[in-house]
């Protein structure tokens, strides 16, 4: 399925007995998603409510959120041997704070100074070798974010009481089960089948 | 004795006090000031004949006078939990739409709520509740839920109870509740939306019905000393309560009054509050220690009870 890149919530389905419930459930699971910003990373979703089982099903299958990011991806890194400085020029503003954070757990806040937004100044008397380490240097990995708050939308959307959870995330596919009783197998193995289901509804 | 009328006044500070006055000279009462910035909301009870008067000075400071029909009114809006799921939205919007029509409201977040099987209220909570004049339970999106196994939570709930939920149900079919309004269901998002403020119109204004109902039961056996009157007392005769921090620290409910003051230090002085008539409150109203932290909970008697009104 790879071939073809999937649009954001191309698929999006909330299933439920009744069909007023379902429209309030979608809401609720929009609005979540907005909140989080994880709209653009997912690509189809489906949900399944039975409340009268007490059982709440998800399986989401992300698109492709891109790499990890480098240093020299967002900035240009240039070294001042003379003056023991390297100076960095970021281009992209987006992951600044990322960057300020691991910059400041190496060198130290006190040999770090921003003279303005866009430009980042370090005090170091190993310019050229701190310089290319900093360009090879991992600044941001979006797939990481996006798990974490991927965790944190399954729990905001579940039922509240619904405590007994089953996740599953592996590559870009996820499952997340919850109910408020002991879980049955057979409801991990249709959340997998409707993941199959799903997997399978872009490749017509 | 005179009929008082509720009203809520929103104008600029700049001479409301003359409003003030006025008030006082006509035998109303001030029940809450609240001062933002430049602008004064006054929520006061006025003599029912003497209302256009107030109009005609509120006209004259370039203020508006609204009815506030849930004025002297304590709500408790419950939630099933304090969680996110349930938090800001709806309950909070649920309670800030009861609070522009004058009522007073405090957020309970039950400790289990949640869930279908699992949820049930403590006795401390129902206690709590049962302190107010109506309560609100604010539930979820699934009819199943809201008509099967939520309605546990009412038992041990003596004063009228109120459910908000997303499905269009009728009152009937949610058992124990005495009213339902539905399309105000869990929510991620605030209430603004046509229909959604609607419902809360709707919300706020089928309870101004309840409270009219309890004051009219009550008319029948009408109270020993109106509360706004133990309320004045209390502010001249207890300077303390100037001081105190709480937001409303006198709240009015329809049958009694919450002095947020602590017990022990202050019942004593409540119990010996004195009126004009040669009476002292401890002989007019029951004065307890309340649940809500360590408050005093003022219930006051009927006249059958006492022998006489004042």
């Amino acid at each position: 399925m790879s071939e073809r890149q999937m649009d954001s919530l191309e698929t999006f389905v909330v299933d439920s007995v009744i069909a007023s419930e379902q429209e309030f459930y979608r809401k609720i699971i929009e609005d979540n998603l907005a909140s989080l910003k994880l709209a653009p990373a997912v690509g189809r979703i489906k949900v399944v409510l039975r409340p009268g089982d007490s059982l709440f099903q998800m399986v989401i299958i992300l698109r492709d959120v891109g790499s990890k990011i480098k240093t020299v991806d967002i900035a240009d890194v240039e070294s001042k041997s003379f003056a023991k400085k390297i100076i960095i020029s970021i281009k992209t503003e987006q992951y600044i704070p990322e960057l300020l954070e691991k910059l400041w757990e190496f060198y130290g806040k006190a040999n770090i100074s921003q003279p303005d937004r866009l430009t980042v100044v370090i005090s170091t008397d190993r310019s050229e070798e701190e310089a290319a380490f900093i360009r090879e240097m991992m600044v941001a990995d979006p797939r990481h974010r996006i798990h974490e708050n991927l965790v944190d939308f399954a729990i905001r959307v579940t039922p509240e009481g619904f405590r007994v959870r089953y996740h599953l995330y592996k590559g870009n596919r996820f499952i997340f089960v919850a109910s408020e009783e002991a879980l049955k197998n057979e409801w991990i193995v249709e959340a997998e089948e409707m993941l199959e289901e799903l997997t399978g509804a872009g490749e017509k | 004795m005179a009929v008082l009328s509720p009203y809520l006044y929103t104008g600029g500070v700049h001479k409301h006090g003359l409003l003030i006055e006025l008030l006082e000279d006509l035998g109303g009462y001030l029940i809450q000031k609240v001062v933002t910035g430049t602008e004064v909301n006054l929520i006061m009870l006025i003599p029912k004949k003497d209302v256009p008067i107030v109009k005609k000075q509120s006209d004259k400071l370039l203020g508006i006078i609204t009815e506030a029909p849930l004025t002297g009114v304590e709500i408790a809006i419950v939630s099933p939990t304090l969680a996110s799921h349930h938090l800001p939205h709806s309950a909070c919007d649920v309670a800030e739409s009861l609070r522009s029509p004058g009522a007073n409201t405090n957020m309970i977040g039950l400790a289990r709520g949640m869930g279908r099987r699992v949820s049930l209220s403590m006795d401390y909570e129902r206690k709590l509740i049962n302190e107010h004049d109506i309560a609100v339970f604010t539930f979820g999106a699934f009819s199943d839920c809201i008509i099967n196994k939520k309605p546990k939570l009412f038992e041990g709930i003596e004063i009228p109870i109120v459910v908000t939920g997303g499905p269009d149900l009728k009152t009937e079919e949610v058992p124990g509740a005495d009213l339902y309004v539905g399309n105000i269901g869990r929510t991620s998002h605030r209430l603004r939306k046509a229909d959604e403020v609607n419902a809360l119109d709707k919300l706020s204004k089928e309870i101004g019905k309840i409270a009219d109902d309890i004051r009219r039961q009550q008319s029948k056996d009408p109270l020993s000393v109106i509360p706004a009157k133990v309320m004045t007392e209390i502010e001249n005769q207890i300077p303390e309560i100037h001081s105190a921090l709480s937001p409303a620290p006198l709240t009015l409910q329809l049958d009694g009054i919450r002095v947020k003051l602590p017990y022990d230090e202050f019942h004593e002085k409540i119990e010996k509050l004195e009126f004009d008539e040669g009476v002292i409150l401890s002989e007019l109203a029951n004065i307890s220690r309340s649940k809500m932290k360590n408050y005093i909970l003022i219930k006051i008697k009927s006249k059958s009870e006492v022998g006489f009104a004042i």
